[in-house]
């Protein structure tokens, strides 16, 4: 292999490994053919990037109709897992932000953010057992490819989830009691320490629910569950984009009911002074869930369209 | 795999699997001699990665199918629901075509 196919080969990481295994040779061969001994261009580079990531998505059924409809619905339906992860993020957010809230809401003003709060935290746990009992459908196509493939070909997703997901730990319980050790909220007195702490850990928590969302798609695209298992996932993940609308919708009746009731609670936290209607934190967290719900419906809809093309024996 | 039966992108003349499906018309190609005889009929510099996307694509559909492989390098060859959907867009075309030609004034059976 001379170092112009070493340097040409590169560019086929982009490709999901079946791809590769059909038309990798190939494709080497032209670009030898074009380039001999030269680099390949950073534009061909970037080109071949996006071509490899897309052949990623036809793989996994994330786009377009190049795998069965099976593998459709769960690719579907981890689109919509992953809209789930961000409202995670968001929700984590949007949950500590909103905390206390009540307490500085007049008496009779606070039945409708109440019950939109309410419908959030019922919709978040709803979330969390649709997100366990998918776990347990797929559990058995887990085992099984596990005793067929070994631990091999997911370890490095899986060891990516484990170290985040316990730096992320440790970093919960250091602050729990670090906290605890200060008493009385330290974060609310602008104590700088504890803020950037708050932030380092708010970085490492995100980073382990993505590690987490990253290893789950890598794990399910690689999985051969039967027909049924595909379908009840897809049913599931229907039902989770039911609980990102709930959440979302939950979230924006409750902000606009403070907004209009008690702006305060965005501003000094003062009952009776001025407040802005629309603070940096609500729009972030608003802006996350509308992303996770734009691409949770995206996912609901290509369930929703590929479930139709089971054929009766697949059922079974 | 699953096969589509979904139109590849057949509709504009600098369609990537249009131009293969040209290309291959004229006999069996390997990737860098579809990309230089594209080049040659159509002006157009089709990336590897867009090339072996539409390859890719069409194979799925039918429309062409490999050859036994020389080296590394494998050949391609249209296949009878290739050359008609490429019949069928090409006819699609050239209707267009015709009428704009017919518009414009300018002379007529250029293009029939």
């Amino acid at each position: 292999m001379t170092g112009g196919t070493a340097s040409h080969s590169g560019v086929l990481k982009w490709y999901p490994r079946t791809w590769r295994d059909r038309y990798g040779d190939e494709l080497v061969s032209l670009l030898d053919d074009t380039y001999g001994d030269q680099q390949v261009p950073l534009r061909t580079r970037l080109s071949m990037m996006k071509a490899g990531s897309t052949e990623r998505l036809r793989w996994v059924g994330f786009v377009g109709d190049s795998v069965e409809p099976d593998r459709r619905v769960r690719g579907a339906s981890l689109v919509v897992l992953c809209a789930w992860a961000l409202f995670v993020v968001a929700g984590s957010g949007f949950a500590k932000y909103a905390e206390h809230w009540d307490r500085v809401t007049p008496l009779h003003d606070r039945a409708v953010p109440s019950d939109a709060f309410t419908a959030v935290q019922v919709a978040a746990f709803t979330g969390v057992v649709i997100f366990c009992v998918s776990t347990l459908v797929a559990l058995p196509a887990f085992v099984r490819f596990i005793r067929g493939h070994g631990w091999a070909p997911i370890r490095r997703p899986l060891s990516v989830m484990l170290i985040t997901s316990s730096i992320a730990m440790v970093a919960t319980v250091g602050i729990v009691v670090w906290s605890h050790h200060f008493g009385s909220s330290p974060l609310n007195t602008g104590l700088w320490p504890y803020k950037a702490a708050g932030i380092t850990w708010g970085i490492l928590v995100v980073s382990a629910i993505a590690a987490g969302a990253g290893a789950i798609v890598a794990v399910v695209s690689r999985l051969e569950p039967s027909p049924r298992t595909s379908r009840a996932l897809g049913i599931l993940a229907l039902l989770m984009a039911i609980v990102l609308v709930v959440v979302f919708a939950g979230m924006l009746t409750w902000w606009i009911s403070l907004a209009i009731h008690a702006p305060w609670f965005f501003g000094s936290g003062i009952v009776g002074t001025a407040g802005s209607r629309a603070p940096p934190a609500m729009i972030i967290f608003g802006a996350l869930m509308a992303v996770g719900l734009v691409l949770g419906t995206c996912g609901a809809s290509r369930v929703v369209l590929n479930l139709g093309e089971f054929s009766p024996s697949e059922h079974g | 795999m699953a096969r589509s039966t979904e139109p590849p992108g057949l509709r504009r003349a600098n369609d990537p699997p249009l131009l293969i499906l040209t290309s291959l018309a004229g006999g069996p190609k390997h990737g860098y001699a579809l990309s230089k005889d594209i080049e040659e009929f159509a002006g157009a510099v089709l990336s590897p990665g867009a090339l072996y996307g539409a390859i890719t694509r069409l194979e799925e559909r039918g429309l062409i199918e490999p050859l036994e492989e020389t080296g590394r390098r494998r050949p391609y060859r249209i296949t009878a629901a290739g050359s008609s959907a490429l019949a069928e867009a090409v006819h699609e075309m050239s209707r267009v075509a015709n009428v704009g030609s017919a518009r414009l004034g300018l002379v007529r059976g250029i293009l029939a």
